[in-house]
C-alpha cells in the first residue's frame, strides 16, 4: 500500500510518519517530499529538526522550485531579534498567510518536520485542533508529518493518530537497509485497512517495496485452480434433448393434477390446515447468501 | 425479551408506516405515551430504543429516559460511531428530535451517513422450493410445483421488520433517504463554529464543554423538554449524540497526558449534564476514545458519572485478529455498569463473554462461546507426550519407567 500513499494523500487528510530512534523517518519523508515535487504540487516544508541545506542536500534530482522551506531550525522560539519562522507561529490565520503567500493556484501540500518538536512547545490539545483546521481550511490540500513516538507518552501519540486519515509505523527490518513499515489508513466511509510492507528506499528517494511479510501461517502458497468434476469421468452425466424431454414428461408419484391441487387447497373445515411461523433460517438475504458480507 | 406495546387481536385501523396500531390502551397511570417509548417491565421506567435491539436487551429493555450511556470507542471508532448513527435513526424513525454535538467531523455528515430503516412495507419474497430440473418458467407465483400446498399462505415477511414497534433494523449499506431524515428536527453543535469564550479562572470546566452544556440547556428550554414545563399533549423525547468527548478535538488533554492538568472538566460535564438530563425528557449517548485515556481511575470515575456504560473493542489491528476463537465476529463488547434506577440493584446481563458482528441489516451481540473442537487428537493424549509429562511431574517421585500412561 506504501506506493499507493506515495501517489497521492486524499484531499484534507493528515499523514503521520511515526519513528522511533532506531530507525529514522526522514527518508521516507523525503521519498514524500520527492513524490509531490514530481508530481508538480507545491510542498512547504515546516524545518524545525534539519536545516535548509541537509534537507535539499538529500533531494538531489528533484525539482525543488516547488519547494518552500520555512525555517523553523535556526530560531525556532524566537531567541533572535527576528526570528523566521517560530513555534508559536503554528497555528492556523499564520499557517495559511505563510501559505498562501507564495503558493500557486493549487492548493499546496504541507510537510512538518517534526510533529515531536511542536508538541513540545505547545499542548497537544492545540496543536490536534491546528492541524484539524488546517484540513478543514482550503489552502492545504494534505498534511504530512513526522512524529517519533519514543518522545512523547502514549496518550499523546494516540491523540495526533486518532485524527489522522493514514499512520506508516517504520521500524528496522533484519537487513540494514530495509525498513518494516506497518501502515494504517482510514478511508471517508470508515473502513480501516491495514498492511504490513517491508521497503527500501533507493538513492534517487524513490520507495521499492521488497514484500508483504507474512503476518500468520494462514496464506495459502499457491492457489487451486478449479477442476470441473464432470469432466474426466467414466460414466455419462450428460442429457441429450429427447432425455431431457422424456424427463420432463414423466409423471412424478406426489405430484397431482391441478384439479386435484385446487380441491386439496380450498379444503373443508375439517381438514389440515397449514400454519407456519417463520424461523431463523428465512432470514434469507438474497445480496448476501452466507450472511458474511463485511459492511 | 419484554413484550411490544401494540396488542395483538385488535384489527389496525390505520397503519402509517413508522407508527404502530390506532388501539390505545385506556390506562389511568401518569405515564406519558410518547411514540417511541414504552414503559419498562422490571422498574416502570420509561424506556427508549437505542436502535440496536440486541443492545437493548443488554441494557435490560431499553435506555431509560433521563439516563446517559457512556461507549468506550473501539480503536479506530467504526464501530462506536456505527451505533450512534443507529441510535439518531432510530429517533428519526420514531419521530424524536435529535441533537448531535461534535468536535472532528460536522454534524450534518454524521446525520447524512444514518443507516436507513428497513420498513414493513418493503417485504422480502420468501422463495418457495422451485424444482431445479423444470425449464418451463413457473406462471407467476401461483404455479409452485413441489411446495403447492403452501400457495394460498400469505407472503412470509422476514423476522427483522418485526411487528414490535419499539425497535427497528437498518440496511447499513443504504443510507437514510433525505425525505425522512429533513422530517426529524435537528439541532447541532460544531465546535469549531463556536468561538472559544474565556472561561472564569476558577471554574473546572473547559470552554468547550461549557458552550456544550449551556446550549443544551438553552434547547432543552426552548423546546420544551423540561418536565417542569407546562403538560401539553405532545411530548417529545430529545436525543442527545454527543460524539467523541473528551478528545483533544475538545480542548481536554485528558487524552493526551498521563496526569492531565483538567482531569476533573470531562467529569464536571457528565455531573452537569446528568442533572440536566433527569429534569427534562432526553436521553444522551456519548462516545468517548477511553483507549488514550492512560489513568484508570479518572476512567472509572467517568463510568461511574454515566448509567449506563458499555465499552467496544474491535479485533481489527489487534493480535486477536487471527486468533480462531474470534473468526465470526467483529469485536467484544464489555458491559461496564448497568443503572439501578429508583430501585436497589439492577439487572445485569447473564453472561459476561460477549462479542459482536455487524451484518448488513443488523448489529447482532452474542454470547461468546466456545467452537466445538474437531480436529482428531483432542481428547487422547499422545503416548510419548504424557510419558514426557510424568517424567516432570514426578521428579520427585519414583520416576517411572516411561511406558506406562492411562488411558480410560
Amino acid at each position: 500500500m506504501l506506493p499507493e500513499l506515495l501517489q497521492g494523500v486524499d484531499t484534507g487528510g493528515l499523514l503521520v510518519i511515526q519513528d522511533s530512534a532506531s530507525y529514522s523517518g526522514r527518508h521516507l519523508l523525503q521519498s514524500f517530499i520527492n513524490a509531490a515535487l514530481n508530481r508538480e504540487e507545491a510542498v512547504h516544508v515546516l524545518g524545525f529538526e534539519v536545516s535548509e541545506e541537509e534537507l535539499k542536500d538529500g533531494l538531489r534530482g528533484s525539482p525543488v522550485q516547488r519547494l518552500h522551506f520555512h525555517n523553523a531550525y535556526t530560531d525556532p522560539l524566537g531567541w533572535t531579534d527576528n526570528p523566521a519562522f517560530t513555534v508559536h507561529q503554528f497555528c492556523l490565520g499564520e499557517l495559511t498567510r505563510l501559505v498562501k503567500q507564495t503558493s500557486h493556484s493549487k492548493p499546496a501540500t504541507l510537510v512538518i518536520d517534526s510533529l515531536s518538536w511542536i508538541l513540545r512547545h505547545v499542548s497537544t490539545p492545540d496543536v490536534c485542533k491546528t492541524l484539524q483546521q488546517l484540513r478543514k481550511g482550503g489552502a492545504v490540500r494534505s498534511i504530512i508529518g513526522l512524529l517519533h513516538a519514543d518522545m512523547h507518552q502514549r496518550g499523546t501519540v494516540g491523540s495526533v493518530c486518532h485524527s489522522a486519515t493514514s499512520v506508516i509505523t517504520v521500524e528496522p527490518a533484519m537487513r540494514g537497509d530495509e525498513a518494516v513499515a506497518k501502515i494504517t489508513k482510514r478511508s471517508k466511509s470508515g473502513k480501516v485497512i491495514q498492511d504490513e510492507e517491508i521497503f527500501r528506499i533507493k538513492d534517487d528517494l524513490t520507495v521499492v517495496v521488497q514484500s508483504k511479510s507474512s503476518k500468520g501461517a494462514k496464506k495459502a502458497d499457491s492457489e487451486e485452480q478449479e477442476t470441473d468434476p464432470t469432466a474426466n469421468l467414466t460414466f455419462n452425466l450428460r442429457l441429450s434433448d429427447t432425455e431431457r424431454e422424456t424427463k420432463q414428461k414423466l409423471a412424478l408419484p406426489f405430484v397431482f393434477s391441478k384439479e386435484k391441487k385446487t380441491a386439496l387447497l380450498h379444503s373443508g373445515p375439517g381438514s389440515g390446515r397449514i400454519h407456519y411461523e417463520p424461523d431463523a433460517n428465512d432470514d434469507y438475504d438474497q445480496e448476501d447468501p452466507d450472511d458474511d458480507l463485511d459492511v | 425479551m419484554a413484550a411490544p406495546m401494540s396488542s395483538v387481536g385488535k384489527p389496525s385501523a390505520e397503519r402509517s408506516p413508522f407508527n404502530n396500531t390506532s388501539f390505545q390502551k385506556k390506562t389511568r397511570s401518569k405515564l406519558i405515551s410518547i411514540p417511541g417509548t414504552r414503559p419498562s417491565v422490571q422498574n416502570g421506567q420509561l424506556l427508549v430504543s437505542t436502535g440496536v435491539t440486541s443492545l437493548d436487551y443488554l441494557l435490560g429493555g431499553g435506555l431509560a429516559v433521563g439516563t446517559v450511556l457512556l461507549i468506550e470507542e473501539d480503536r479506530y471508532d467504526s464501530y462506536s460511531r456505527m451505533i450512534l448513527k443507529y441510535f439518531l435513526a432510530e429517533g428519526v424513525v420514531c419521530r424524536h428530535e435529535l441533537y448531535v454535538a461534535a468536535a472532528q467531523d460536522n454534524p450534518d455528515d454524521i446525520l447524512q451517513e444514518l443507516p436507513a430503516p428497513i420498513l414493513d412495507d418493503v417485504a422480502m419474497h420468501k422463495p418457495a422450493e422451485q424444482p431445479r430440473l423444470s425449464c418451463e418458467p413457473p406462471d407467476g407465483l401461483d404455479a409452485m410445483k413441489i411446495a403447492w400446498r403452501y400457495q394460498n399462505l400469505p407472503k412470509v415477511q422476514t423476522a427483522l421488520a418485526s411487528s414490535s414497534r419499539f425497535g427497528h433494523y437498518y440496511d447499513v449499506s443504504k443510507t437514510m433517504e433525505p425525505e425522512i431524515r429533513q422530517a426529524a428536527k435537528c439541532h447541532r453543535f460544531y465546535l469549531p463554529e463556536h468561538p472559544t469564550q474565556s472561561s472564569p479562572p476558577h471554574s473546572t470546566m473547559l470552554e468547550s464543554y461549557s458552550a456544550l452544556l449551556k446550549s443544551l440547556q438553552e434547547v432543552i428550554n426552548r423546546e420544551g423538554f423540561d418536565v417542569a414545563a407546562p403538560m401539553s399533549n405532545s411530548r417529545n423525547i430529545l436525543r442527545i449524540g454527543l460524539h467523541s468527548l473528551g478528545s483533544a478535538l475538545w480542548g481536554d488533554d485528558l487524552c493526551c497526558h498521563d496526569n492531565p492538568k483538567n482531569g476533573r472538566a470531562l467529569t464536571t460535564f457528565l455531573y452537569g449534564l446528568r442533572a440536566l438530563l433527569r429534569s427534562s425528557l432526553s436521553v444522551a449517548v456519548v462516545t468517548l476514545p477511553s483507549h488514550l485515556i492512560q489513568d484508570r481511575a479518572l476512567m472509572g470515575s467517568i463510568t461511574r458519572l454515566c448509567d449506563n456504560a458499555i465499552a467496544l473493542e474491535s479485533f481489527k489491528g489487534s493480535e486477536r485478529e487471527t486468533n480462531p476463537l474470534y473468526k465470526d465476529y467483529h469485536g467484544l463488547i464489555h458491559v461496564r455498569q448497568v443503572p439501578h434506577l429508583n430501585c436497589l440493584a439492577s439487572k445485569l446481563p447473564d453472561h459476561k463473554d460477549l462479542a459482536f458482528k455487524l451484518k448488513r441489516k443488523q448489529f447482532s451481540i452474542e454470547r461468546l462461546h466456545l467452537p466445538p473442537d474437531l480436529s482428531d487428537t483432542v481428547s487422547r493424549v499422545s503416548r510419548g507426550e504424557l510419558a514426557g509429562a510424568t517424567m516432570v511431574a514426578s521428579a520427585c517421585g519414583s520416576s517411572s519407567s516411561g511406558n506406562k500412561h492411562l488411558d480410560f
